[in-house]
């Protein structure tokens, strides 16, 4: 019996950037087949690295997320970003120019046994190369297709073009995060509603497989991102809709109403302590940890909302109390003293944080000739039956060509060295691509 | 036909993760069973609240996150309970938990207990999972992005990393729960297979996409940290503008986005081909240059007169919506995210409608969250206990 819930669905998969292509992962490491159907003649933008021409120089220049690349990115920096190979675990890469007729022949062969199709491109795209909702349900009756635009397929702001940072503005992410005494102009680019579209995506899809398990039907999903992200801060609307109330940001304070709740320097520069009372229980915990001093001993600091009454002082005050502690020692010592705190983990530290080792988070694989042996992480969740997990290191470009073509859509020899005659069958961007 | 009816969920969680995970099943056409501590789910004391007037039925986050469910109250330390326990769950076909794993083996809710019953998917939501050295350790929305994500380069270099706003971080983390509920659903109803998935927070952090799993394997590839203020990689003309009446989000990177960008723009100094060059975007004179033109442009536009000159020109920008905006919105509200709840109590209010769009499989918002208790008696004779059995259950005080 098999342990994979989604063996034996497969998914035509145009997703790039990041939320299409951590919906379609999700699937992948839940069994389902799911094959990446990318064009030797396009650069797909953000989608396999920052830039099809990486080098060392360049890379340097570039934040580290979107272009922390081996030290030499090689002829391939493309099977090598640190922002997109941790999306491609478990998937299969086969190349095609859709645009051409017979690369389109392919693309119709690949959909007539697929189960979903999945695209976030820009509004349209599917449509332009002949690949409508209609005709993909005219090939496949039964397929689930999942689009996920920007801001929508109806309505006034269809032609809204937008990766993570403007979908997030739109959601009311943007206004809602930053410090409290400065404008959002000083924000960082973030993006939450990649990740939260690539989770929503996979639940959705899901969703819609149990209802033709159940109906036999299939049909079309429509995720507009900025819609499903702003189901991240339904605290903000919902104060607007209810009371009239426009939230801004609160910095690190709480919207729970907790106090304190912030983030406070320790002994070294640049390395941080969280620290929550979740309730009045421990604050009085933290009370006691830091030696009852007098600033913290006032009556009505008892309760969180008499503490908020003097809450930029209760900071000040923490922050003097953690600058001269050891981050490390005093995050476990409150922690068994009953206070919820934590350190700010940057990249390196989260990368040998002991209780991740210990617990599995990460396997190594094995180098290939554009990536070093390292250590990638395991999905979130751990199934103690199903094994849901890091099983296929990430699809190079083009890695499963002979998969796909051979084995899953069965094409002869002679078809094959045709198609790879006419350059579809790559491993690597054809000049124009490149050039583009 | 909802997507999920037929399936009923036994929920144990409280407080926001646990509840998202649920409430999207039940969005979805599930029932859901929600068990409550006597007094009521934390979160029902969370603002804010109709009137700024706090109460167990006047959050409005309570609302959002636990519409369409079923409350029975039980006092899950009572050993009583075990039996109460038993026979829900044999109306359930999937557990959800979101307690620590000593109360869970505390409550009887463990996966061993209830698996010796009925051996159904339980999801098990925790803070950093049931082994490891942080095993026991609390957190909080702010300590968990701080361990989790990248908090550590979200702000400015010389100032205190920063939070998302709200409790994006423990929805995020419930979002992560429901995918991995419905995967172990799948292999319940196609394959049999009752299991424990575990879900720890700490974990849905760290693999999530918004920069950290990037910046971790950045690390590992260059030994490069992402730091704060790293810049946006957006190109010559990025990041948040002001104009008018607001900010607006740009990314003007080399090639058609720069091309388009300045087409919206209109201004002939930004056409020298020396922008062209991919070079110059590295080069922060050159953005201060281009800022000095593009300034002046902005500030003479709404947010809503930028955001059409882009889609015009198909130009990436966008403006910051506040929650009042996402209100107010004609667009937001035609295309139908926002519906209504009735409240016997509060009476109609507004709240989000779906996170997408399934059009033969609706998502539903049909029923405002219950009252503490409020389905006990319905639900308890559901689970074939009579009149007599529950009245002696409330004298008691095992059920409310």
């Amino acid at each position: 019996m098999s342990t994979l819930p989604l063996e034996g669905i497969r998914v035509c998969d145009f997703t790039a950037v990041w939320a299409g292509q951590t919906a379609t992962m999700y699937l992948a490491d839940m069994g389902a087949e799911c094959i990446k159907v990318e064009n030797p003649y396009i650069w797909n933008p953000m989608t396999r690295a920052a830039s099809p021409r990486m080098n060392a120089a360049l890379a340097q220049m570039l934040p580290p997320w979107i272009a922390g690349h081996p030290p030499e990115p090689g002829p391939r920096p493309w099977n090598n970003s640190p922002a997109f190979m941790h999306v491609l675990r478990n998937k299969k890469s086969f190349t095609v120019d859709s645009r051409r007729p017979e690369g389109l022949a392919v693309v119709k062969q690949l959909i007539r046994i697929s189960d979903i199709v999945a695209e976030n491109l820009a509004l349209g795209t599917l449509d332009k190369l002949g690949l409508d909702d209609g005709t993909i349900q005219s090939i496949r009756p039964d397929a689930i297709i999942l689009h996920m635009p920007a801001f929508g397929r109806t309505g006034e702001y269809i032609e809204g073009r937008g990766y993570g940072s403007h979908i997030d503005g739109v959601a009311g992410s943007t206004v809602l995060r930053g410090y409290r005494d400065t404008a959002p102009v000083d924000n960082a680019n973030i993006f939450a509603g990649d990740y939260w579209g690539g989770m929503m995506g996979a639940f959705a899809l899901m969703a819609a497989l149990r209802h033709r398990r159940r109906t036999g039907r299939g049909q079309v999903i429509e995720m507009a991102q900025s819609e499903s992200s702003a189901h991240m801060f339904p605290q903000a609307a919902l104060d607007a809709a209810w009371n009239g109330r426009v939230h801004g940001s609160l910095g690190n304070r709480s919207v729970e109403g907790l106090v304190p709740n912030g983030v406070f320097p320790t002994n070294v520069a640049d390395s941080w302590l969280a620290i929550s009372c979740r309730n009045d229980e421990e604050w009085a915990n933290l009370v006691a940890f830091m030696g009852r001093p007098a600033w913290a001993l006032r009556p009505e600091s008892a309760t969180s909302s008499g503490r908020a009454v003097h809450e930029d002082e209760i900071e000040e005050r923490i922050a003097e109390w953690t600058a001269t502690r050891d981050r490390e020692s005093t995050f476990h010592e409150l922690q068994r003293a009953g206070v919820t705190a934590g350190p700010v983990l940057n990249a390196a530290e989260a990368a040998v944080d002991p209780h991740l080792a210990a617990t599995g988070a990460w396997q190594r694989l094995p180098a290939t000739e554009d990536y070093p042996e390292v250590d990638w992480l395991r999905p979130a969740y751990r199934f103690s039956v199903s094994d849901i997990d890091l099983r296929e290191p990430p699809c190079l470009f083009g890695q499963h060509n002979d998969y796909v073509y051979r084995e899953v859509l069965g094409l002869s020899e002679a078809e094959i060295d045709a198609l790879a005659a006419a350059g579809h069958i790559a491993t690597t961007y054809a000049p124009e691509a490149l050039n583009g | 036909m909802n997507a999920l009816e037929g399936l009923t969920v036994l929920d144990f969680t409280s407080h926001i993760a646990g509840p998202f995970c649920t409430r999207l099943l039940a969005g979805m056409g599930a029932r859901v069973i929600k068990v409550e501590r006597q007094g009521g789910d934390t979160c029902r004391f969370l603002p804010p609240f109709k009137d700024d007037q706090p109460g167990p039925d006047r959050s409005a986050l309570f609302h959002y996150l636990n519409a369409d469910k079923e409350s029975v109250v039980v006092d899950l330390r009572a050993k009583a309970s075990r039996n109460v326990v038993s026979r829900l769950l044999a109306l359930a076909d999937v557990v959800v938990t979101a307690s620590s794993p000593a109360q869970e083996t505390a409550l009887g809710i463990d996966y061993a207990t209830l698996s010796a019953v009925k051996d159904v998917p339980v999801i098990s939501l925790t803070n950093f999972g049931h082994e490891g050295p942080y095993r026991d350790y609390t957190l909080s929305d702010t300590v968990l992005y701080a361990m989790g994500a990248e908090m550590y380069s979200h702000g400015l270099e010389d100032r205190e990393p920063l939070k998302l706003g709200g409790t994006a971080a423990l929805l995020q983390c419930g979002a992560m729960a429901a995918v991995a509920a419905m995967g172990a659903i799948t292999a319940y109803e196609i394959q049999g297979i009752g299991q424990l998935v575990d879900v720890p927070l700490f974990n849905a952090q760290v693999n999530n996409t918004d920069r950290r799993n990037s910046s971790i394997m950045a690390w590992r590839f260059s030994g490069r940290i992402q730091r704060r203020a790293a810049g946006a990689g957006a190109g010559l003309a990025g990041g948040i503008y002001p104009v008018a009446d607001g900010f607006v989000e740009v990314t003007a990177s080399a090639g058609n986005y720069w091309r388009r960008f300045v087409e919206m723009v209109n201004d002939d100094a930004l056409r020298d081909p020396k922008w062209e060059n991919p070079m110059t975007a590295m080069n922060p004179t050159a953005k201060e240059e281009a800022d000095a033109i593009v300034y002046p442009w902005m500030l003479a536009h709404t947010r809503g007169e930028a955001w059409e000159a882009a889609r015009e020109a198909r130009a990436m920008l966008a403006p910051l919506y506040t929650g009042l905006d996402i209100w107010q919105d004609e667009n937001f509200r035609s295309r139908g995210f926002w519906t209504e709840i009735e409240h016997p109590e509060l009476g109609t209010l507004p709240m989000l409608d779906r996170p997408f769009i399934l059009p033969d499989s609706p998502w539903r918002v049909d029923r405002p969250a219950p009252s503490p208790g409020q389905h006990t008696d319905q639900v308890l004779a559901d689970a074939d206990f009579d009149d007599r059995q529950i009245s002696a259950l409330k004298a008691q005080g095992v059920v409310a």
